[in-house]
């Protein structure tokens, strides 16, 4: 399986001034090195302030980083263009709540990375967006609702469907299930994975629940404070961990 | 949208103040618009001799209800015409205002930095001139007259739109559904106009309502100070300044044209605060 | 016995007509155990809290054959009698701790008001006490925290604050409403160590309601299972854990990942459908539409309460593995 991501010696800072005109430095993330092959999906646990939500900042370029080496599919992550990019990777927010724009209906926001990305007619993104709402579950008789009326599962599949609608190689998700309710979690993980073959995703799944992360993701790391303290195969990582860290989460859920 | 509508309809029967408001406009919209029909004289024909009539005064077979001024012009086909110039006004300033500051609050918000700054200085220097005095200054250099007047009452009023919307484009910036169209490749033009904008529809139709009013009262205060409306236009603001030196004698001249300011501002102070309360809350309960 | 709950129900006067969020609960809690309370969002677990609190809002209609607190009657709708138990008898922390305590005050300030309302103490003795309070949940430096504005603390600080100011009057009843959700699994752990060790220290009974089934299960000595505003199943946690009756308690138990450990990757047991909003309450079971085991008879009539190793509302229960 070949490379499809290679993080090397990432680091990013935020600087902050202070009144007095002195400057702080903090660093978020510190040499961080990892690989995401073809077709396999990465998971990231960390408690919060270890840097998770940044790495998912960066890797999908809402945000700069300080130094350090990001290569996509062989090129330099910076070198594709605006146009080029989203078609590479995309990501599935945390917030079923925020992550939609209220005022749109269902259809509009799944569809409109095409008409942003591939200037595609109104008429072809709605069919193409019905057809993708079957596709994550969603009866595509309520895609003229407005995100309110959807509940929050609902509300991660239109996430899930807007990530996919640019075929993307790489998807990024920050904790999409943690807000979900237990059950509704099942399924939602059961979609992503049935997806993820389906269309031949990588994936970097973000969250603090262990037990999910085990499940779904075939190699693991673990952040803590800006730093990877280990990684390596799911199963082994969890069942026997090297990192006192890595222990001391696993001690803790219950 | 036509839900949307309805709803909001019922929501304002419950505020009984600002349900009374919509009509009262309703009601000055009416008479504005059929001016032509309903106002029983031209607003600018002198009838000789008949200087300074009480109301309900008949003067060689023409009826004065509202009486006459002290040219001998018929007060209440003046507030009736005056009731279609004093919206217009309002419209104007609001049209004016909102649309440059949306423009700049949007602007402000999003890209932040010196344009933020920029913007914002501007606005904190507006906002810290009495707003009457700062609309006399423009007029003084534009010249007297209901356009300038109209176009100083929307520079005073442009504050209250930018920092509005600034506000509310900063609270929705970060917001995950903002990051989502980013990353779709969404521009920033893209973004603030089909996104953002959208979701500040709300507060900007409660400023809007509340501007109005605002409106109406400072081209009155020009208009009552000569810098407004200039003769023979018929705008309530001018008619109290011409009626000033009568207050005593011929005190109608006064009232009603005062009058009208008042419950025409007072309707729309109603109006925007029902809209406020039943836009705001409506919206984020939502869920 | 210290809290007996016979026939609770919660009614709620709304624009769109009545809403039932509680129908007809019962249970009971011991001197010194942990009932864990277990629900998704929409199943009333939060509503029966604050209903043995008397902090619904006005139009809550509440129901009650019976409600004994510490051998006495307690009327739910007598503000008067619950203000008395409020703070000294029953203590309750909140799920989001950053927005539980009053952001404009002092710790210290909020931790004495408390004091002084329930106990007969100077200011001064309201201070050592509640310096000695900070102390016992771990917060370092207690007396400069004391000065110190909510704020200023961290998701866990915070909670240990409100821990702190709950238990305060040495409560015989704690209510822990989904009191870790908001922080990091390592706090988790310390946070409900505390709230054990605390329990034992004062022989306080804790009433630990969470959606997070694995929670309530490791901390909790019985486990009621709400849904739809009604008690699916109730038990003690071993019987419950190692036999549900119910099928919701059984797809609950399933549906974690943890379920499905040393098998191959395969789908996750998932409970189909959604949990119904107050308005969409089905007729019979509540739980029918979503359930792989309903017949003709559970879309009807409900489902009347039959006990065996637990306690459960079904027609079909799953019967012994």
């Amino acid at each position: 399986m070949s490379s499809l991501l290679k993080v090397k010696d990432l680091e990013k800072s935020y600087v902050t001034k202070s009144l007095s005109g002195s400057r702080q430095e903090h660093r978020v993330l510190k040499k961080i090195s990892f690989e995401v092959a073809e077709n396999q999906i990465l998971g990231v646990v960390g408690e919060s302030g270890c840097g998770k939500s940044t790495l998912a900042k960066v890797l999908t370029r809402l945000e700069d980083f300080s130094a350090g080496e990001i290569h996509f599919a062989g090129k330099d992550l910076n070198s594709f263009s605006r146009k080029e990019f989203p078609h590479q990777i995309q990501m599935v927010f945390q917030d079923p709540y925020q992550s939609l724009n209220p005022r749109k209906k269902a259809w509009e926001i799944i569809a409109d990375p095409l008409f942003v990305s591939e200037g595609l007619s109104r008429r072809e993104g709605h069919e193409r967006a019905l057809a993708m709402m079957e596709k994550v579950g969603l009866r595509p008789e309520t895609s003229e609702r407005y995100p309110h009326q959807f509940s929050g599962g609902q509300r991660q599949r239109l996430g899930i469907a807007r990530a996919l609608m640019l075929r993307p190689k790489l998807l990024i998700l920050d904790e999409p299930v943690s807000a979900l309710d237990v059950s509704i979690q099942a399924q939602v993980l059961n979609l992503l994975l049935s997806l993820q073959r389906e269309f031949q995703l990588s994936m970097i799944f973000i969250s603090h629940d262990l037990s999910v992360v085990k499940h779904i993701s075939d190699r693991t790391l673990v952040l803590y404070f800006g730093e990877i303290v280990e990684m390596g195969p799911s199963q082994e990582l969890f069942t026997s961990p090297r990192h006192e860290y890595t222990q001391r989460l696993l001690d803790s859920a219950p | 949208m036509r839900e949307l509508f309805l709803e909001l309809f019922k929501d304002l029967k419950k505020n009984k103040g600002a349900f009374a408001g919509l009509w009262v406009i309703l009601f000055f919209i009416t008479l504005g618009l059929l001016a032509p029909i309903l106002s029983p004289y031209p607003p600018d024909q002198v009838v000789d001799g008949a200087l300074r009539l009480p109301p309900n005064s008949h003067f060689q077979g023409h009826y004065f209800l509202f009486g006459t001024d002290d040219i001998g012009r018929d007060l209440l086909s003046r507030l009736i015409y005056g009731s279609r110039v004093s919206l217009w006004v309002g419209l104007s300033v609001v049209l004016l205002s909102a649309s440059l500051g949306t423009f700049l609050g949007l602007s402000a918000g999003y890209f932040g930095g010196w344009v933020d700054r920029v913007i914002s200085r501007t606005m904190d220097f507006i906002m810290a001139l009495p707003s009457v005095l700062f609309a006399i200054v423009i007029v003084a250099v534009l010249g007297p007259g209901l356009l300038n007047a109209i176009v100083a009452v929307s520079i005073v009023a442009l504050p209250n739109f930018t920092r509005l919307i600034r506000a509310q484009v900063l609270a929705e910036k970060n917001k995950q559904y903002v990051q989502a169209a980013q990353l779709y490749g969404a521009g920033a033009f893209r973004i603030l106009f089909k996104e953002i904008l959208p979701n500040c529809v709300a507060p900007l139709i409660v400023q809007a309502s509340l501007g109005f009013s605002e409106g109406v009262l400072n081209c009155a205060a020009l208009g009552f100070l000569g810098l407004g409306a200039q003769a023979p236009t018929p705008e309530w603001g001018t008619m109290l300044s011409d009626a000033r030196s009568f207050l005593e004698s011929s005190p109608w001249m006064v009232n009603l044209p005062g009058l009208c300011i008042l419950v025409v501002v007072l309707s729309f102070n109603l109006l925007g605060d029902g809209l406020r309360d039943a836009l705001d809350p409506r919206l984020k309960n939502r869920t | 016995m210290l809290l007996e709950v016979k026939n609770l129900s919660v009614l709620f006067r709304t624009e769109v007509g009545p809403l039932e969020a509680l129908r007809s609960l019962d249970f009971a809690l011991e001197e010194g155990e942990t009932l864990g309370i277990v629900g998704e969002s929409g199943s009333g677990k939060s509503v029966t809290n604050l209903a043995l609190m008397g902090l619904l809002p006005a139009n809550a209609l509440v129901k009650a054959d019976q409600v004994r607190f510490a051998g006495q009657n307690l009327d739910l709708n007598s503000q008067e009698q619950l203000r008395k138990l409020r703070g000294s008898q029953i203590g309750m922390i909140f799920q989001d701790p950053m927005t539980a305590l009053n952001p404009s005050l002092r710790i210290g300030y909020q931790m004495i008001e408390t004091l002084q309302r329930h106990l007969p103490l100077t200011k001064a003795e309201a201070h050592k006490k509640a310096v000695g309070l900070l102390e016992r949940v771990g917060i370092p430096e207690a007396e400069k925290r004391m000065k110190s504005y909510a704020f200023e603390l961290s998701g866990g600080m915070s909670q240990r604050v409100m821990i702190a100011m709950a238990i305060s009057c040495k409560p015989k009843l704690l209510i822990a409403d989904e009191p870790t959700t908001a922080l990091d699994v390592t706090i988790q752990k310390q946070i409900l160590d505390l709230l054990v060790e605390l329990q034992k220290e004062n022989k306080m009974s804790m009433m630990l309601v969470s959606h997070d089934l694995a929670l309530v299960k490791k901390y909790s000595q019985r486990v009621q299972v709400m849904y739809a505003g009604e008690i699916a199943e109730s038990g003690e946690t071993q019987n419950l854990i190692q036999h549900p009756h119910h099928p919701y308690t059984f797809g609950l138990l399933k549906a974690r990942p943890s379920a499905h450990e040393g098998m191959a990757k395969g789908d996750l047991y998932a409970i189909p459908g959604v949990v119904p909003s107050l308005r969409e309450r089905p007729q019979g079971c509540q739980f029918h539409p979503r359930c792989f085991r309903a017949t003709e008879l559970c879309k009807t009539q409900a489902p009347p309460v039959k006990t065996s190793s637990t306690r459960f509302r079904c027609h079909r229960p799953l019967e012994a593995p």
